[in-house]
């Protein structure tokens, strides 16, 4: 990536129903904890009902990434219905499997080697799509 | 039989707040199988009719991380009746100089915390569930 300062928004879903919104979760604190902590920025997604004009236009602000737990992709839904269209967006039941993704939702206390192999490929895919937003944006604000 | 009642923490991806809240809401359904259920906030937030069926009319409890209220603004919105509105935050008065971690990972102190929010909430769960 290049030097110059820009910010991609990841938006993670809540994920309280299934296993995949945990992992979503995590991946996207991965992303902003240590793999680009600097260019990272996200929202809770219900801000975009309960905030205010500010958190409506995240998505208008900063080139955003959905990353949903499920094939509901309210993540996705939920940014282009209330702020604007996403750059890209990812299932996370498209990369570790539909059926573990919908599996219980789990707490962080009770992860397990397995999950955190999870998160990890999951962040790996995160971090793909982000480079690639990253520089489509850098490529076309220089045009 | 009564309807399970509907715990529904906030999205908290930002503060430590949010991740205290999300894993009582947890701990509570666990503790409470028959009388709780967590429903997934993003999802109400599409405002689907699937979800607004399901929550309308439904007794809730919302767990809230920050003085922005999502989760019991998004529960209002989709038409369900609060019957608590939980301020993490305000716990915290009770815990002055804690550190219970990040928005990533809760210390032991963040764990006992969560915990005791969680005790607290199913017993309004089993109350609640009890007045039928």
């Amino acid at each position: 990536m290049a030097d110059n300062k820009i910010s991609i928004g990841v938006v993670s879903c809540s994920g309280e129903d299934c296993l995949g919104g945990t992992i979503s979760r995590l991946a996207v604190r991965k992303m902003m904890d240590e793999i680009y902590p600097d260019e990272t920025v996200t929202i809770c997604l219900p801000l975009y009902l309960a905030g205010g004009e500010e958190e409506r236009s995240f998505a208008r602000d900063y080139p955003t990434i959905a990353v949903d737990g499920c094939s509901k992709c309210c993540a996705k839904r939920a940014t282009e219905k209330y702020s604007g269209r996403v750059s890209a967006a990812l299932d996370v039941s498209e990369i570790i499997g539909e059926k573990k993704a919908l599996e219980g939702p789990l707490s962080t206390r009770d992860l397990t080697d397995e999950h955190r192999e999870m998160v990890d490929k999951v962040t790996k895919e995160v971090k793909e799509k982000f480079e690639e937003v990253y520089n489509d944006y850098l490529k076309n604000t220089r045009q | 039989m009564p309807d399970k009642v509907l715990v529904i923490p906030c999205s908290g991806m930002g503060k430590v707040y949010g991740l205290i809240g999300r894993e009582s809401a947890l701990k509570t359904v666990k503790d409470c199988p028959n009388e709780a259920k967590a429903m997934c906030l993003a999802y109400i937030v599409t405002g689907d009719e699937e979800i607004k069926d399901k929550i309308q009319g439904k007794r809730c409890i919302t767990l809230d991380g920050c003085p922005a209220m999502c989760a019991a603004k998004s529960v209002e919105l989709a038409g369900g009746i609060i019957e608590e509105k939980r301020r993490i935050v305000d716990t915290f008065r009770k815990h002055k100089g804690a550190k219970p971690g990040t928005a990533t990972e809760l210390t032991e102190e963040g764990w006992l915390i969560a915990d005791e929010i969680a005790g607290e909430i199913s017993d309004r769960v089993r109350e609640l569930y009890k007045e039928g």
